[in-house]
């Protein structure tokens, strides 16, 4: 098999299109999304909406998931707080503070920053495959959660977890010729790039989205028709 | 002169009993020889198969092998390949193989020039037919063939011309392997590798920019002593030479490991000789001795000069993203245009399929 033409396809014109589609699928979903319907806002507010805002995204991002004792969050769901956080935790540092992906971030936007040392983002990217691995069990035996999954789910799951150990095999060079996972890695970047727009995983932007009107709410200081 | 057997020639050329088996020692390592071609094959007597020394074995070959002429053909090339052999560390082997044994034809060097040369050539082939090794530098331009004449005929014409009777083809550089830089995008004049137009011999392509000598050294002398060729890769490279990638064999291999990267080439990791990975170098996927037989008689090559690997043995190595762009970067991306674009369409076909929800939604009134 000729991985160097298929390396060469995966890492441009394959790539383009992913991206073109993402960008695409992400407009089309953030419009079907607003679209939905608003309700009308008659009563004005007398407290501050950016405010409540703030705070909300404080006490989701900042907040909770470090003092789990509050809420209870690590008692009730163990596996599911501490693999789903790592597990978000680990790819939020590979994607943007791993060197090869700074690159590529570079790339696109002419922007680069100072990255994390190899082993560092190495070892991360150990407890991320973990972690998913972790999950995978944890949706298989958890009785709600079998109830709620579906083929979706598991391609979720899958489309993520193809990029990482994928990833993991090329630093490593676990199997020879180095093309051939490095375009397995790059194949499975972009069916990952097409699927988002399409799927729960794109909460990594509707969460700022439904967070924000959360918060807007929150802050609102008013008798609610 | 075809009668008389190598070992004979190189005694009237001047060279001693004593040099003559230094130099096949030599030339067995040249050859990256840690195991024997199948010996039936080769056309070896059967009382040599049992030999356990690979120098001696290359010495009673020599002995008893008539030598075999070479023909040099230069197409769109820069000559840098003749020049890094011509200019090489190594002058016995490669002065013995080239000038001694074999070269009976070749654009640059040789002393005669105009119809005397070509006529030798015509001779050499005819007389030769099916036994002389044909060597070919630089690409063949197919698209405009004007780009290339020599004595008043076509790169292509004169390929397929020496071919016809040639035992074997190689290819040395990138142009003659891959189609090099005249092939690099937009490709004027139609350029192609040896290995696309030649299809009913078999070609080994000595790959790089230049072709390492004594990789091209190696796989001539496996050939005149063995009479068949090395074993080869899916790019029909010898495996001897382009089983591992700059990067399996590269000094700086553990700084990579380590995760120690220079970022600039005049920066502490620079001086302190770290990985160029992200100043772009292509050693993972590059195949070819570089790293281990290196340059100037083993005393350096790019990347231990501080250079990242531009990956010159690899087809298309012109094209293949920037030479000091990283490895992990995408080698095309949309132009802001297609994302605006994408994103309008999106917006569109959202919104329209938004609306047509609303006007199909049926309003329940509570009363």
């Amino acid at each position: 098999m000729d991985w160097k033409g298929t390396l060469e396809f995966a890492r441009g014109p394959f790539f383009e299109v992913a991206l073109i589609v993402f960008v695409g699928g992400m407009a089309y979903r953030l419009m079907r999304v607003v679209l939905l319907g608003w309700s009308r806002d008659r009563v004005p507010s007398k407290g501050s909406k950016l405010k409540g805002v703030v705070i909300s995204f404080l006490k989701g991002i900042v907040i909770w998931p470090f003092v789990p004792w509050v809420k209870n969050t690590f008692g009730k769901k163990p596996v599911m707080y501490l693999a789903g956080g790592l597990f978000h935790f680990g790819l939020f540092v590979i994607i943007f503070l791993g060197t090869p992906h700074m690159l590529v971030w570079k790339s696109l936007t002419g922007y680069g920053w100072t990255t994390l040392p190899l082993p560092v983002v190495d070892w991360l990217a150990a407890v991320t495959i973990v972690a998913m691995a972790a999950l995978f069990i944890n949706r298989l035996v958890d009785p709600v959660l079998k109830l709620i999954t579906g083929p979706a789910e598991w391609l979720n799951w899958l489309f993520v977890f193809l990029p990482m150990v994928s990833g993991y095999a090329m630093t490593h060079h676990l199997i020879s010729p180095y093309e051939m996972l490095f375009s397995l890695h790059m194949i499975a970047v972009n069916v990952m790039l097409i699927w988002i727009p399409f799927s729960r995983i794109s909460h990594f932007m509707f969460y700022f989205f439904s967070k924000t009107i959360h918060g807007a709410q929150f802050g609102k200081r008013a008798v609610t028709p | 002169m075809s009668e008389e057997t190598m070992y004979q020639h190189l005694r009237r050329e001047g060279v001693t009993r004593r040099d003559f088996v230094k130099i096949c020692g030599l030339l067995a390592g040249a050859m990256g020889l840690n195991t024997f071609p199948p010996l039936r094959s080769s056309g070896l007597p059967q009382s040599l198969a049992g030999e356990p020394n690979p120098g001696s074995l290359v010495a009673r070959a020599l002995a008893s092998k008539p030598r075999v002429p070479v023909l040099w053909l230069e197409f769109q090339d820069c000559a840098g390949c003749s020049e890094a052999l011509t200019r090489s560390q190594s002058p016995t082997l490669i002065d013995l193989v080239l000038s001694k044994i074999s070269v009976e034809y070749h654009e640059t060097l040789s002393a005669a020039s105009g119809f005397q040369l070509e006529e030798n050539k015509m001779e050499i082939m005819k007389k030769y037919a099916g036994k002389y090794l044909l060597v070919v530098e630089g690409s063949v331009p197919t698209g405009a063939p004007e780009y290339c004449f020599i004595g008043g005929r076509s790169a292509e014409e004169l390929l397929l011309e020496a071919a016809k009777g040639a035992a074997a083809v190689i290819a040395t550089g990138n142009c003659a392997t891959f189609g090099g830089i005249p092939k690099a995008k937009p490709n004027p004049t139609g350029a192609k590798g040896v290995s696309e137009i030649v299809r009913d011999k078999p070609v080994v392509n000595i790959s790089g920019c230049p072709a390492i000598p004594e990789v091209f050294t190696g796989t001539l002398a496996h050939f005149i002593v063995f009479g068949a060729l090395p074993e080869l890769d899916r790019l029909n490279r010898p495996l001897a030479f382009y089983g591992n990638t700059i990067h399996d064999r590269c000094l700086r291999r553990a700084f990579y490991e380590a995760g120690k990267f220079a970022l600039s080439f005049d920066d502490e990791g620079a001086r302190k000789g770290w990985c160029l990975y992200k100043l772009g170098c292509k050693g993972p996927t590059t195949y070819n001795a570089c790293a281990s037989m290196k340059w100037d008689g083993g005393l350096s090559f790019p990347v231990q000069s501080g250079h990242p690997c531009l990956g010159c043995s690899e087809p298309n190595f012109w094209d293949g993203g920037g030479f000091y762009q990283g490895q992990s970067t995408p080698l095309s991306k949309p132009t802001l245009t297609a994302l605006g674009v994408a994103a309008a369409a999106g917006a569109v076909v959202g919104a329209a399929v938004a609306a047509t929800n609303r006007s199909t939604k049926k309003h329940v009134t509570i009363e």
